[in-house]
């Protein structure tokens, strides 16, 4: 009886050609970091939620002067104060406004005030905390000292302060909110870079002789970018939230545009009678703060190095 | 019989990018004080075996199928009706009767705690004496292992030993409970050469000392030579060669030992280095033959479908390769 | 290998001021302690020592990474610390460095392709986006991986593979010099032989210098034509790699020598090593007289007082009172 091997033909012992070899094979299947950071987002229920949400806020927002017959201030006062029904799917003010439009109106500027206050943040934190961090010295001894007197005002007296000078309006809310809170987002930024900065791959960029701006922006920044996407996340619910905090305590934007705050704000008048009114705006901060905070999480789980 | 008995073990690793396959089906034995070595670069399974044994696989790692015994006990998963229990007789064991010298000492030592302390917990954790006892023995220990005056070093802290002396008190915690078995994991890697020399010469005379059976895992044959009675090479997950340490420096008889010893450069022999060209395996897709082929100069055609049977040269030297076949049918067309 | 010195380093220090605040004691590391040795074009000076003995610092002073406290650095001929942009320019597109840690010497949100290309664009060498990647791939060729990587991320490889790419990177600019900061030390032994080789073809090939820096004396030796021993920021020991190797006169090297392990186990047993007593002392504040006095066997009292000079021994220079001739 044969055994195993012999049943192998002598033809297999032949030798194995070079071009038959597999050498330097990689099994692993190549992914770019967004997509592999997509993959682990998606992962995450929450976060996912989280986004669909914000997305069916903004599409409602940008969309609801074309869905919606009322406008943000058309007023009826036939039906002040009503509860919701067909026609007002939220109900109306005490000056007969419907309340889902003009919710929708306050979203445009909670998140305009939102995205583009964290956006602000990021641009100038960034380039800040980067270049202080990278240029390290006296030039970084003197950039943190600016920062830490702008850091000893309260920051809502910039607010005020700058309120008073320019008028309420969208532009001065949004400076009063930048003055200060890009802080956070420059330390964050600066620690990562000093880090970052005596890694070798930063050092072999420095010998292979690219310049100061490419090494900051192609190697050091392109790679603290993870926390620095989470931290702005993070940034958005932050301004929404000192928005509406604003606009509530009567220094916001002017009437009749309203942000959530603006309606929150005027609901309180009414909170006896009708306490239904305030339940909204204080619904759609929270539910878009939630979200928003949801995402961050799910981001920096994401975009963690360590989870690769 | 032997102290420690690993039979048939598979060990898999879920990741995102799929199942890695660190071990296949890999058996070996260490008997009572007996210095067996390891050997293999990184990737080829070989801590991943030790870890196994120790009951330390990080959570998405599982012995797929196989059996450790230690001792005569039977001392994987399995073995146990819960987590729980499993958890726990490891630990005693992990304390007791085996102990492990890691390749980084910083890992294992806590940064905030003072040296004397965590050598003294050591001892208390398994053994019901006083706490001054318990330090007079910590101080003769660390005077064991070479530390210069011990009593005054006993109150420092990690990050005021060097890395030689870090090194030197994983080693006195590790042989705290005079360990049957001690697995040192690459202990010289981190360190330089001075100092390896040191720490390869103190785990040596303490071995004798305490007459227990070490495990050596290294990538570095040299390291091996002086200090080892029997050597496990292993590549791609596979163990494929085993010998006493002069068959296997010797008479090797696997391509990929013969190409490791053409790789070390031996000041004796005045020889242009051989490397062994191309990457290890990658173990997410393991080749269906021998995990060596693709960067084997003798591979054939079979190599590559097949794994090779073990061919057994003497009582201990056992080398699992597809050339020794085809010696043999070679010889045998001439006749 | 010609006689044309490339490279002359010339008394150079490197410290560095490590006081905590401006209210405590100075405290300065002395990282590089006069060193001084040349290099010759198209030849491999091994520099070895202990970790914290200053190689990588002296190395990492080469290509500016560091400034040199005191001291000069010619290359060509010419101070490189009163270069002007231009010649700097030329500087680093002549002089390369390869880092001892593949895993953080590639920048992570890179592939291999933009990591290769990056020199090139900064140099302008080669016109066009298609040409660079084509000379990147033809890099990868050179160093024994597939062109079809060139679209992978760095961490998709392992660490040989990472120290082949960074070859590349460094080929891509046709250097004359290349400084090897410890390439070898984090990876396996074979696939160590696989990356000296290569570094040897490439000399073959293209007629680089390379100052090959490492704690292995036996693959120094093995790439290297001449060997310099440094300990505590100095060097101790100089001359041709066989001399060193073969016939060490200074103690340390000897120790440093016999402390390296061979894989063969009947004469790794009978060998007698030298042990050398305690590790090597920090370089914060160093005591005078020979370095090496702590720990050396033969050590007198003429070791404490003064620093030993580098001598000429018949053929190789060593730092030591106590060799006789």
């Amino acid at each position: 009886m044969m055994t195993y091997t012999e049943q192998i033909e002598d033809s297999m012992f032949d030798k194995l050609e070079e071009s038959e070899k597999d050498t330097e094979f990689i099994a692993m299947e190549s992914k770019t970091y967004l997509k592999d950071a997509w993959d682990c987002f998606k992962k995450n229920r929450l976060a996912l939620a989280g986004l669909i949400f914000l997305l069916f806020m903004v599409v409602l927002a940008v969309m609801v002067p074309v869905l919606s017959p009322y406008t943000y201030d058309s007023q009826n006062l036939d039906v002040r104060n009503a509860l919701p029904s067909m026609a007002h799917p939220l109900g109306t003010d005490k000056l007969g406004r419907d309340i889902l439009v003009r919710l929708m109106f306050g979203a445009r500027i909670s998140l305009m005030v939102g995205f583009v206050a964290a956006f602000l943040n990021l641009i100038i934190g960034v380039v800040y905390g980067g270049v202080s961090g990278f240029m390290g010295g006296k030039t970084d001894m003197v950039m943190m000292r600016i920062i830490d007197c702008i850091y000893s005002i309260p920051s809502m007296l910039y607010v005020i302060l700058i309120m008073m000078v320019f008028g309420s309006n969208i532009g001065s809310v949004l400076l009063g909110i930048c003055v200060s809170s890009w802080i956070g987002m420059a330390r964050q930024v600066r620690t990562q870079v000093q880090t970052l900065k005596q890694q070798e791959f930063a050092l072999a960029a420095y010998v292979i002789g690219a310049g100061k701006l490419r090494i900051l922006f192609k190697h050091l920044i392109i790679n603290c970018m993870g926390p620095i996407i989470v931290s702005t996340t993070l940034m958005v619910p932050e301004a929404i939230f000192t928005e509406s905090f604003l606009a509530f305590i009567g220094i916001g934007i002017s009437l009749p545009q309203a942000s959530w705050g603006t309606l929150a704000s005027e609901a309180r008048s009414v909170i006896q009678s009708y306490p239904l009114q305030i339940v909204w705006p204080v619904l759609a901060i929270c539910l878009t703060v939630l979200s928003l905070n949801f995402i961050g999480d799910g981001l920096g789980e994401a975009l963690d190095p360590k989870n690769r | 019989m032997a102290l420690l008995d690993v039979t048939n073990l598979s060990v898999d690793f879920q990741t995102d990018q799929g199942v890695v396959h660190a071990v296949r089906d890999i058996s070996f034995q260490v008997g009572e004080s007996e210095v067996v070595g390891i050997v293999g670069e990184s990737g080829s399974g070989k801590s991943v075996t030790m870890y196994s044994v120790m009951g330390l696989l990080a959570s998405n790692g599982d012995i797929k199928e196989g059996s450790v015994t230690f001792d005569g006990t039977e001392i994987t998963r399995k073995a146990f009706p819960n987590q729980k229990a499993y958890e726990a007789a490891m630990s005693r064991i992990r304390g007791n009767d085996m102990s492990m010298i890691f390749q980084d000492p910083m890992t294992f030592l806590n940064p905030v705690i003072k040296i004397g302390k965590q050598v003294t917990e050591v001892i208390k954790n398994h053994n019901k004496i006083s706490d001054a006892q318990a330090k007079e023995q910590a101080v003769s220990l660390m005077g064991q292992v070479g530390i210069p005056s011990p009593e005054q070093r006993f109150g420092q802290y990690p990050h005021e030993f060097s890395g030689g002396m870090r090194q030197r008190i994983i080693i006195a915690m590790a042989l705290a409970n005079n360990p049957k078995l001690i697995i040192a994991d690459e202990p010289t890697t981190a360190l330089d050469v001075t100092i390896q020399a040191q720490v390869l010469d103190l785990i040596k005379e303490m071995k004798e000392k305490l007459n227990s059976s070490v495990i050596m895992i290294t990538h570095d044959l040299g390291v091996v030579a002086s200090l080892c009675d029997r050597i496990i090479i292993m590549y791609g997950g596979k163990i494929v060669e085993s010998g006493r340490a002069r068959e296997i420096f010797y008479e090797p008889r696997h391509p990929y030992t013969m190409g490791l010893l053409r790789c070390v450069h031996n000041p004796e022999k005045k020889e242009k280095l051989m490397p062994i060209p191309g990457s290890p395996p990658d173990l997410l897709k393991p080749p269906a033959g021998c995990p060596f082929v693709d960067r084997c100069s003798k591979a054939m055609k079979i190599c590559k479908v097949q794994m090779p049977k073990e061919t057994v040269y003497s009582e201990t030297h056992v080398c699992a390769c597809w050339l020794e076949e085809a010696e043999r049918r070679k010889g045998e067309r001439h006749v | 290998m010609s006689d044309k010195v490339l490279l002359s380093v010339e008394h150079v220090k490197t410290y560095f001021d490590v006081t905590k605040g401006p209210f405590s004691r100075k405290q300065i590391v002395k990282a590089v302690d006069d060193v001084s040795f040349t290099i010759k074009e198209g030849e491999t000076y091994g520099l070895v020592g202990e970790s914290g003995c200053g190689k990588s610092t002296l190395g990492r002073t080469l290509v500016q990474i560091y400034r040199a406290t005191e001291g000069r650095i010619c290359y060509k001929g010419r101070d490189i610390s009163t270069l002007t942009q231009n010649d700097r320019k030329e500087f680093t597109r002549e002089v390369q460095m390869i880092f001892q840690d593949p895993y953080a010497s590639l920048n992570p949100r890179m592939t291999v392709g933009e990591i290769i290309k990056e020199p090139m664009e900064i140099h302008k060498i080669l016109s066009t986006s298609r040409e660079r990647e084509e000379r990147a791939a033809e890099l990868l060729k050179t160093v024994g991986l597939k062109p079809d990587h060139i679209r992978r991320y760095p961490h998709e490889f392992s660490g040989g593979q990472r120290q082949r790419i960074s070859i590349a990177r460094t080929l891509a600019l046709n250097p004359k010099f290349i400084i090897c900061d410890e390439p070898i030390s984090a990876l396996d032994v074979s696939i160590q032989a696989q990356i000296i080789n290569l570094l040897k073809e490439i000399q073959e090939n293209m007629g680089i210098s390379y100052l090959f820096v490492a704690h292995d004396l036996s693959m120094v030796n093995y790439i290297s034509h001449r060997i310099g021993v440094m300990y505590l920021g100095h060097l101790v020991e100089e001359g041709d790699a066989d001399e060193v190797y073969e016939n060490p006169i200074h103690p340390y090297t000897k120790a440093l020598l016999s402390a390296v392990p061979i894989p063969d186990p009947d004469k790794a047993r009978e060998k007698k090593r030298i042990q050398l007593k305690g590790e090597l002392p920090t370089p914060l504040n160093p005591p005078s007289g020979c370095p090496f006095k702590g720990r050396c066997p033969i050590a007198t009292e003429a070791c404490e007082e003064t620093r030993p000079e580098l001598k000429d021994y018949k053929g190789h220079k060593a730092a030591c009172f106590r060799i006789q001739t």
